[in-house]
Order: C-alpha cells, then structure tokens, then sequence
C-alpha cells in the first residue's frame, strides 16, 4: 500500500513539473514580417564578453533560432572553436518543436570533436566542438548556450546580428565588460539602425558598453552589389592593451600593433655562414639595388616553398631564417622574414608587412588585427624612389608583382619604429587588359576556323598564370575548352606562354579554333557574329525594387579586333551601325569596316571602372550592360550570290 | 572479427613476429636510399617534359605479423617521386589517415624521408626530420599523420617509406597504381597465409606488367600456455602485381567517380580458418552477406523496430485498400517525417531514433520504409547497391564494403520484378529514384534467396523539359506572349528543390531572367509545386525587346534563349563512357504571330538527325501557321549511359542540335 502511494506521488509530480513547463520560442510568436524571404529566425541572441585582464577574457552565449524549412538547417548546427589559447567551459543546446515543447536536450553524444586544421595546412592547433541539433519537421526552434576562456586577447569578438542571409533577427544583443582597471574597449558600429548605438553603464568594476538591435527583416542577396557583410550591421570590437602567451601588446594605433608583431619576430634573421657569403657576394657583384633584389627574390623562389604550420603563437611568430633556409619551406612569416634576412645580408633593407589577403581592404581607422597574410615591402633608395613588393610564398609570382590576393588594399609596415600602414599598389582598368587580335575563316557551307592570339595583362592574367604553372600543356588546354563559351568548337593549337612583365606581368595566348557551322544559314543569307570569343553576358534584371547600391569590383579594358574573310560571292547585306557608349559604369564602342582587301574588320573595346554607384543607377547600369551584350551579339548578315 | 580469433589464442600465447615469407624471393623494385645517379639525368625524363612530377617506384608490401596473441596486418611501403616542376612541390606532403576503434588501431611505425638535390654534381641528401612529422586527430576514430619533406626543388628526388600495423583484418591496404602524374613502377605484393582468405577486385583501364603468384611457408613464434614456444608453420600464398609507365589519371566529365576509372587492386576480408577451427566466413558469399546484413542490429533488425507506428499503419490499412496506394501512402509517411541527413549510408543507427527526431541517414529511411511496407502487408525486402559517388560494382565479388547504401524493393500483388522505392528525396514522386543512385544494379536481400538475385537500378524516370510558347512579334524584332514551362522527372526533382530553396521571386529571376536577353517577366504563377506526381509548372507572360527602332527586315533567331546554344561535349576524345544517369527529353513548341505587315521570306529547313542504335533522336519542324509559324524542336536521350566508341557521334549529334538552334527566320516587310 504504501509502495503504491509512493508511486502515486512521483508520477504525480512528474505530471506537474511537465505541465509546468512554459513553452519557449513558440513560433507563433515571431511577427510575421521577420519570416519573408527568411529560412531562419533569431529569436534571441545574447553575448556577453566579459575582459578578466589584459590577457584573459570569458565569452558567454545563448542564442536561439526557429528553423522554418531546410534551407535554414544550416543553423540548427553549432561550432564552437577551440585551440591552445582557448578554452571551452561548456557548450548546451535543447530543441523545441514548433509550439515551443522542449523536445530535447543536448547529449554528449551529439558533440563532435573535429580538427578543423584548414586544407592549405599541414598543422594547426584548432578544432572544434560542433552540435547538431537538426529536426526534420520544420519548423522548430534550437537554442544553444556556450561559454569559452581565452588567453589570446588580440582578438575581441564581432558582433554580426544578421549573420546570414535569410534570416530574420527578433533580438540580439552584444555586451563587452571591461575592467575599469583597464583602458576603455575600443569599438566601430557599422551600418547599424538608428537608436542601437552603444550604452554605457558601471557594473561593479566594470564598464558595460552593450548594443541591441531588435525586428531585423531577412536580407536578400542582390546582384551586382558590395558582399553582404559590408552592408549588414555589425560592431568591431578591440582592445587597447592585450597580450598573447604574455606578450603584451597595444593596439590603440597602427604604431603599436607593428611594433609588438616587430618586436616578437625580432632576431630571428640569421642566416647560415654560407647563404651570408653568398649574398655579401651577390651585393659586390650587382651594384644596382632593384637588379639585386630581383635576384634575391629568385633565389628565394627557387629554394623555398610553402608550407603552412600554424602552432600557438607560431600563428604570429615565424620561425627562425636558419630553419628556413635548412628546410627550403616555411608559411608566410617564415618566407617574409628568410626573404627579409638573405636582403639584409645582401645590403638591401626591407620590410615585412601585414595583409589582409583574398579580402577586402580593412578598416583603416580601427586598428586591430585584421589581417591573414605576410608580404615584404623593399623600399628602392631615395636616388630612384620606387617600392618593391614581393610575394614570398609563390615559387612562380613575377618579381614586383602582387596579384589579386593583394594588391591595391592596406597593409601594415613592421618598422623598428613601430607599424605603418601604407597602400600597395592599384592596378587600374588600363593596367588590367586584354587585347585580342583574330582572324575569322569563313567557308561558304558557314565552317569557320580561327587563329586568336590573347595578351592578358596583371589582374586578368593571374588565372592564366595560375593555370600555367600549375598545369601540364594537355590539361591548359583542357582548361580553355572549359572557358570559351561557343555552340561548338574544336581547338586545334593551343599555346600559353609569359610576355615580358613591363611594367605589369603579361601572358600571351595562341588559339587556333575550327568552329563547325559557325555561321547559321538561312536560304540565300548567311549570319556570321564577328565577336568570336567576348561576348559580354546578358545582365540579369532583378523582380521587385532595387534595395542596395551597385558595386562593379574590377576594373579592366578589353580590346578585341576581329578580321572576317568571306568566301568569293559573299556580299554583306548590311554592315550593323558602330554603337559607341559611355556612362559612370565603363565606356564601350563597337564598330565595323569593310578593308580593300574584301574582309571586313571587327573592333570592340569596353573598359570597366570600379566604383559604387547609387542604387538609383541601377536601371541605367542594367541598360548600359544590356545594350553592351545586344551589340555583342550582332551578326553580319551576307548574300550568297550563287543561290 | 578481432575477437573470432580467441579461440585459437587460447591455445597459443604470441611472442615476437614470423621469419620472413620464403615465397619473397623476387628482387625489391627499389632500396630505400639507394638512390641511382642516373634519377638526376634529364635525358631520362624527356618524354616526362608535360609532368609535374614522375612517380619512379612505388613499392608497397603487405604481411601478416603475430604479435601479442593475436595477427597484424603489415603494410610496408617505399616511394620514390623526382620532382620535375613546382606544379609537383605538393608531392613532398604525404598523408596517411589511421584508424583505431574500441581499443584496436592502426599504429604507422618507421617513417622515414630523404631529399636528394644535386648540388654542383654532388649528390646532397637531407634527412625528414621529425619536425617535418605531425599528427592531426581529426574525431575520435580517425587521425592523419601528415609529413613534409626538406629543400624540395625542380629536379629534386624525394623518397618516403614507412610501415602501417594494423589490428583491422578488414583493413588489408587496397592498392592504388595510378595518380595524377605518370608511375614508372608500382608494385604491390601480398603474403596471405591460409588463416585468411581475402576476395580480391582489380579495376581500371591500365594492363599489369606482372602478375604471381607463388606459394611457400611461414612460420609464426607462439608461445604455449605453459610458456614454452612453438613454431607454427603456415602455408602462405604470395601474390605480386606490377604496373609500368602508368599514365597521369586525367578527369572527364559525365563520369560517376574517379574511383570507377583509377587502376587500382582492393582487398576484402572473405573469411579466416585457424588451426582445427571451422571456416569462419567474414562476408564470403551472397547468402553470407545477406544472412549477416539481416541478423545485424544495425540493419535486419531495424526492418522489425516499426511497431511504434502501428496508429499510422492501421490508419494506412484504414484509408487505402489497393496494394499501390498503400505503398505510396507509407513512402509518403517517411518522406514526410524523416528529413535525409545527406549521408548515404547501408546502416541504421536506430529506424524509430530518426523517425523521432525527424532526421536520418538514407539507411534509417529505408529500412523504416521496408519494415512499414510489410507492416501494410507487402512483401518488402532490402535492396543493396553502391552509389555513384561510390563506384561501381562487381557482381561476380561479394564483397560487403563495396555497399554504402539500401533501397526498399517492394513485390506488389501480380508483379514479377519488385519495384525500387527510396524515401529519402522530399520533393521525389513515389518510384522515383534518386540521382546519386542510378549505379547499374541492387543486390536484393532475402532469408531464403539461394542464390544472389539482382534488381536493376535504371530509373524509369528521365530528366524531362517541356516548353510551350505564343507569342506575337513586333517590327523591332522584339516580342511579347506566354509561355508554359514544365520541368518533369529528374529536372521536376532539381526545380523543386531550387524552388524551396529560393522562393518564387529568386526562381523566377534564376530560370527566366539569368542569361536572357533582356527579358522580362510581369506576370507569373508557379502551379503544381506540392503534387509530386506532376510536373512542376510556370505559366508567365514574358517580354523580350527588339531594336531601338523598326526595321523592313528582321533576321529573327526563334530558338534564342529557349534552345541549346553550347555543346555540352567540349573534348575532341573520350577515354572512359559517357554516365547521364538518366535519359533526357526535351520539347520546345513556340507559336509566333508576325507583326501586322510583315510575311516571311526565309525558313530554316526543317531536319531529323538520330543517333547510331536509336540511342537518341532530334527533331526540327518550322511550320507556317495562320498569320504566323510555329518552330517544334524535340530531343531525345533514350539511354543512360554511352560507351567511350559512342562519344563522337554524341559529340556531333549536339552540335548539328546547337547549329539548327541558332538559325534564323528572315522577316520582311510587305511591299
């Protein structure tokens, strides 16, 4: 009797605690304008990074998104970093159904522990905890909570409340704590909405400095636009004084950020007797110092190669010369600073610089540790003042040359006096060419064959370059039949080579192309389209309004001529009118000539510029490039005389 | 399997390894760091000019070894690569992933690593260190140990070797002879004494140099209970297979996998028979393979785990009487509530796990749907295969791990061959079979199948496009009209999913505005998005613009931006078949009203062209019409897949399409 009523009881209370549980994130809640275009909602996001020291810190989270349909399952995953600098206190998740029913918690069985060392590496030290708590009824709501220490303060976190796109936020806040011992956080909001500003207050001996942004509608992708990140909301935060395995360090200036990344990097320039001797002798033997750098630059290119290792505070510390120079490969410090010792040894000063490099250019008015990427910058003597830049980790890079990986974007220049952020340089539309010289065969059944010759000079050869190192001539070839874009074709030459690199590095490309039925025949007429091989894509117009600015990232000139030979008894019809345009966006003419010889001579040229344009333009961007593929697209029409 | 062994441990504690299989006689093909000057002559490498790199030797051996009461499998390997262009620096970084399970493992022991450089005519010769040497563990069972090798440069030679110890019978080292860049020499050899038996499958489209077998002795220390030693001797059979002046492997496209296509040998573990022991079979045969799969928790006894279902099973029973329609409703019961994981996998964590959590690999929904289709009284059984990403099978070799996936076949009343189902494609129609599995053939499992029965994996549906259009011209040679475009089959499995993905407005500007001339749309509906048994539709009224201003003559292209405008078959030469999966079919009917004023004074010619076998077909009809004309273009892929012989006339059976789909009408202006 009394087991039973034991047993009564427990079943009872359970009964109670179930029906007292209140249910969380009911996705009836979310309004209804954070769901358009969204495939998850934030229900709540709130951080707090909370600075210990100047060389400690404890980041807390708990966040919470409804996935609405599989698209957004992508977030119902949570990956939590770790390496040797940071450790993780905890990491929980639970997930509610659509009503807000718990469903269940996290166990540890759901926690993977990964690697998550990059494919260009060979070590790193970083992993990850990752949790997935993907449902596959939608929609369903998953909330984590996870806390981590950090002994690496150089870096303070970014708050993105609209992490993706396709995602609606209904609340997120952000939160820094800061030791009143300490400098104040250094902070920059951007693109944030109007009264989300920072608040500050005093907690204890804190300063609180906390951002919040709520009913943030999903952003949609637009073509033709700056990446999303730059025009999402977002605040950077950094601190004015940190330190990494107690080297302390500040940041409040570009000044002090280079000089700790100099002073940890310091000393570690000595080279073995042997590659000394060599340089002191290669400096005797070449007086003029840009010929002296050349050949130091091909020394290195010829010994070395890349291997990235990225291991505590190797991650901002190289190894030795001496190491390099015994290995033959080193990452990108260790390469900089090789290439920065066997200069030094050769009489040439020279300097390492901080890149942030595949991206963007950084914020140059928020120091802080924005960057990926070590070049070295050798500064010619003042009688012939000129920069040299050189890219350590490619075997195969043109002296003086810096691609698109960093070119024309801040850099920040390690001194003895500090860091100094100058510019690399900027390749222009008329730096950035393609100039293009056919000769179009025609047959009179409409078969063309095609001899092409393509110079591609500094940011539009780098692929080429690429392709040509990389590849063996069969796959090159391979690699132009998967780029021209043609109804159907068959190479018959193909050759690519390097041009002489004055100023800019250049590659020259010979086609030889046997082009089936190029021309369409209809009856009597024959249709041939003189632009063979640039046939500009048709733009593509967007349904609904124009949400954000235009955004043209490269800037290039092409320049193509074209010479079509006819068979005997081809007549032209008419020779299509020469269209000349000219906007903000680019400039583009087109026009045609019939030569004494009977062919007729195609020229095209487009130059584009770079630049962000009023989301206004819009229209007449789509127009300008419509127009320019309308005209790429004209055929010659000719009369066959013998039908 | 570790454990099968015991009993022959019992009677026998190990010590120490085996002397050396005297069946080895044959020369090594190369000595680690006995390097030949002659390896730095370029004249050796001159028809190597194109190569990044030249494998000279790769050498690779594999034992068994009894240690610690039980056998190892060693694998002992030896390369040597000259390095010819920096293209070929990435050849000086090995990886070699590890295992380890439940206390087992895979333990790589003795690595070692030269460089040789020649430097002013002397040979330099530096040594891997081991700070070129690290270990990532990349989750609990798998580790990779990865090294790089010193002052690599063009013209260097490097040369690795190193030993592999494993505790995993299941994991003899398969053998690969062909990479990316040319092999002078790859050798495997194999020692298998008679405790095992291992099925053994080469592929590829490279011929073996050499291939041995011989059979000799080998003679494994044990120590007895009491501790005395013993040497047991076992017959062992030794095999070597030798590949010269492999070529580079190149990808083509239209292919399932590069496995498919690499030559390579892989070995799977049949069965093992120790001393007066009965054969003990791993996977053996198919009614081995199909009695395991079924008595395994992660796989047969899944197929029973189904029961807590049975308000939905009875409301299935309830609602539908016909055979067919009960099986539709229970695919449909699974794709509904189990959302595919994208793993492909041939085992079940747990049937009722995933249908409660909502999520699961394709193993956990099939065999839920298998064991839900017999709940509703059909004859269900499952059906094995290997996916495309995978690799193809061969039929003739059971072997187990060449399986990573399992479909529902389901015997309805009346029907001879059992129909495929797959419940793991939310937007798929019922039948409809998914892409990643249109790999040849199945290997149906059943208790009492005494021989291997095979179901084809051909879809019956094609990847199907159909496009109707009326629409009227202007005198600027721009138009305006509606078009009906329907996507079905494989294509409806593709446009829904990319449907869901976008939404309505960012499906219409992909398909309908994306690469077109300047087209634009006022008006649309998307119809039939939700009835998987119909096409996916989109009815739109459309506008395309002309010329700035009229012209007495329209050179007008019908086709432009609904037809084929680029040969799909770039490439000139096929090594290796052409794998579509599927069929195809495409049909376009576009009617056009001419502008008031105008009539035609040129047509393209209609044509007919077939591919050799009636292996497809296309068909180009214009048409006048009433005040117009109408242009019917109709494409057909009837096969899945064409041989390597087939590539050329496929090659000019798509351009001849892409050329009639450029041709022009030639309007005029009446006089």
């Amino acid at each position: 009797m009394n087991r039973f009523s034991l047993l009564l009881v427990v079943s009872l209370v359970s009964t109670a605690a179930q029906a007292g549980t209140a249910p969380k994130y009911p996705v009836a809640a979310i309004p209804s304008a954070l769901r358009e275009n969204a495939h998850a909602v934030v229900r709540l996001h709130d951080e707090t990074f909370t600075v210990k020291s100047a060389g400690q810190a404890v980041s807390t989270l708990r966040y919470a998104i409804t996935i609405l349909d599989a698209d957004g399952d992508d977030h119902a995953v949570d990956q939590v970093d770790y390496d040797r600098f940071k450790s993780i206190s905890y990491l929980r998740g639970s997930v509610y159904d659509a009503e807000g029913k718990l469903l269940r918690t996290l166990r540890a069985a759901d926690v993977r522990d990964v690697s998550t060392t990059s494919d260009i590496s060979l070590a790193e030290d970083s992993r990850a905890r990752i949790a997935n708590l993907q449902q596959g009824r939608y929609p369903y709501t998953v909330e984590f909570e996870e806390e981590y220490t950090t002994s690496n303060t150089l870096f303070y976190p970014v708050w993105h409340p609209v992490s993706s796109t396709h995602l609606g936020v209904e609340q997120s806040q952000f939160r820094v704590k800061m030791p009143k011992s300490l400098p104040a956080l250094r902070y920059r909001e951007k693109n944030l909405p109007t009264g989300s500003q920072v608040r500050q207050s005093a907690e204890g001996n804190y300063t609180v400095y906390e951002w919040s942004v709520a009913g943030l509608p999903a952003f949609e992708p637009e073509s033709y636009s700056l990446p999303a990140w730059e025009l999402l909301p977002a605040v950077y935060t950094a601190p004015a004084t940190f330190e990494v395995q107690n080297h302390a360090g500040n940041l409040s200036s570009w000044e002090g950020f280079g000089t700790w990344e100099y002073t940890l990097n310091e000393g570690r320039g000595e080279l073995p007797a042997s590659q000394l001797a060599r340089m002191q002798e290669l400096a005797q033997r070449v007086p003029d110092v840009r010929e002296r750098v050349r050949q130091v630059y091909e020394y290195l290119q010829t010994n070395t190669r890349y291997i990235s290792i990225q291991l505590g505070l190797g991650g901002w510390q190289t190894i030795p010369a001496a190491e390099v120079a015994a290995k033959g490969y080193g990452d990108c410090k260790a390469l900089s600073n090789y290439g920065m010792a066997l200069l030094k040894a050769a009489g040439v000063p020279a300097y390492c610089a901080l890149a942030g490099a595949d991206r963007p250019d950084i914020q140059t008015d928020f120091p802080s540790n924005q960057f990926n990427h070590v070049i070295l910058c050798v500064p010619l003597p003042a009688a012939r003042p000129d920069t040299v830049w050189l890219e350590c980790t490619s075997q195969t890079s043109p002296f003086n040359y810096l691609s698109g990986f960093t070119a024309g974007r801040h850099v920040l220049l390690l001194t003895p006096a500090g860091g100094k952020l100058v510019r690399t340089p900027v390749y222009k539309a008329t730096d950035n060419t393609q100039f293009r010289r056919a000769e179009l065969r025609l047959d009179d059944q409409g078969n063309a064959t095609a001899s092409v010759r393509t110079r591609s000079a500094a940011l539009q050869q780098d692929d080429l370059s690429q392709v040509y190192h990389q590849l063996t001539p069969e796959d090159q070839k391979k690699q132009a039949y998967r780029q021209i874009s043609l109804p159907s074709f068959t190479i018959s030459r193909y050759t690519l080579k390097p041009g002489a690199t004055v100023p800019v590095p250049v590659m020259v490309e010979h086609l030889e192309l046997s082009l089936p039925r190029y021309a369409t025949v209809t009856g009597k007429r024959v249709f041939v389209v003189p632009n063979v091989l640039n046939q500009s894509a048709a733009p593509t117009p967007q349904l609904g309004e124009r949400q954000t600015d235009v955004w043209q990232s490269f800037a290039y000139l092409d320049a193509d001529t074209v010479q079509l030979k006819t068979p005997a008894g081809f007549r032209p019809e008419n020779l299509p009118a020469p269209v000349q345009l000219s906007t903000a966006f680019g400039t583009y003419s087109m026009q045609l000539q019939a030569l004494s010889d009977g062919s007729i001579q195609y020229i095209r040229r487009l130059q584009m510029n770079r630049g962000r344009f009023p989301k206004a333009d819009y229209p007449a961007y789509l127009e300008f490039r419509r127009r320019i593929n309308k005209a790429d697209k004209t055929p010659l029409v000719f009369l066959k005389n013998d039908v | 399997m570790i454990l099968r062994v015991l009993s022959f441990i019992t009677l026998a504690l190990g010590l120490g390894c085996a002397t050396a299989p005297s069946a080895q006689a044959q020369a090594e093909p190369i000595k680690f760091g006995k390097l030949d000057l002659k390896e730095f002559d370029a004249k050796n490498f001159a028809a190597d000019t194109a190569a990044e790199a030249v494998v000279m030797a790769d050498f690779g051996r594999t034992h068994f070894e009894y240690v610690q009461n039980q056998f190892k499998v060693v694998f002992e390997r030896v390369t040597r690569i000259k390095i010819l262009k920096k293209a070929g620096y990435d050849m000086a970084t090995v990886s070699v992933p590890l295992y380890r399970k439940n206390g087992n493992e895979e333990r790589l022991s003795n690595l070692r690593g030269f460089t040789y450089n020649l430097v002013n005519g002397q040979l330099v010769k530096e040594k891997l260190e081991s700070s070129g040497i690290f270990t990532e563990q990349r989750d609990a069972n798998y580790s990779v140990r990865k090294f790089t090798l010193p002052n690599v440069k063009e013209g260097s030679i490097i040369e690795y070797a190193y030993n592999v110890s494993s505790d995993f019978w299941f994991n003899f080292q398969d053998w690969q002879f062909q990479y990316s860049v040319p092999v002078r020499w790859s050798e495997y050899r194999a020692s298998i004494p008679e405790y095992f038996d291992y099925r053994m499958a080469m592929q590829g489209y490279e011929p073996l140099a050499a291939s041995e077998q011989n059979e000799g002795n080998t003679q494994f220390t044990v120590r007895q209970e009491g501790g005395a030693m013993e040497n047991i001797t076992a017959r062992t059979k030794t095999y070597r297979w030798v590949m010269k002046d492999v070529p580079g492997f190149r990808q083509e496209p239209f292919i399932t996998t590069t496995r498919d296509y690499v030559s390579r040998i892989d070995f799977e573990l049949r069965g093992t028979q120790f001393p007066q022991q009965p054969y003990e079979e791993a996977t053996g045969n198919w009614n081995k393979i199909n009695s395991e799969l079924l008595a395994a928790e992660n796989f047969g006894t899944q197929l029973n785990r189904t029961g807590f279902l049975k308000a939905e099973v009875a409301a299935i029973m309830a609602k539908h009487t016909e055979p067919l329609a009960r099986a539709a409703a229970v695919q449909q019961l699974v794709q509904t509530n189990v959302q595919y994981n994208d793993l492909d996998r041939m085992y079940s964590a747990g049937v009722r796990k995933a249908y409660e959590q909502h999520t699961g690999n394709s193993a956990d929904i099939n065999l839920l749907l298998i064991g839900l289709l017999r709940n509703v009284g059909l004859t269900a059984n499952p059906a094995i295969l290997s996916t495309r990403d995978h690799g193809r099978l061969d039929e003739s070799s059971p072997m187990m791990s060449r399986f990573n996936y399992v479909l529902a076949a389901v015997t309805l009343p009346g029907q001879a061959e059992a129909l495929l189902l797959d419940a793991t494609q939310k937007h798929a129609d019922f039948g409809m079979l998914p892409e990643r599995v249109l790999n040849t053939r199945a290997h149906l499992v059943t208790e009492k199948s005494l021989e291997d029965h095979w179901l084809t994996v051909a879809s019956r549906q094609r990847y199907v496009h159909f496009q109707t259009a009326q629409l009227q011209l202007d005198d600027r040679g721009g138009w305006k009209g509606k078009i009906h475009d329907e996507h079905a089959g494989y294509n409806a499995l593709s446009a829904r999913a990319s449907l869901q993905k976008l939404g309505e407005k960012k499906y219409i500007e992909t398909n309908y505005l994306k690469q077109k001339d300047g087209w634009a749309v006022p008006k649309y509906t998307v119809q039939q998005a939700d009835l998987l048994a119909k096409p996916l539709a989109v009815d739109m009224e459309v506008e395309a613009p002309g010329d700035e201003d009229p012209n007495g003559t329209l050179y007008f292209s019908p086709m432009r931006n609904f037809g084929e405008d680029e040969n799909p078959f770039k490439l000139v030469n096929r090594q290796f078949p052409v794998d579509f999966g599927a069929g195809r079919e495409e049909t376009l009917m576009l009617t056009f009203q001419l502008p008031t004023g105008y009539e035609v004074e040129e047509l393209p010619k209609s044509a007919a062209i077939s591919l050799p076998d009636n292996g497809g077909r296309f068909q180009y009809v214009v048409a006048p019409t009433a005040g117009g004309l109408q242009v019917v273009s109709r494409i057909s892929f009837t096969k899945a897949a064409y041989s390597a012989e087939e590539y050329a006339s496929l090659r000019e059976f798509y351009s001849l399409i892409v050329a009639k789909h450029a041709e022009r009408i030639v309007l005029k202006k009446k006089p």
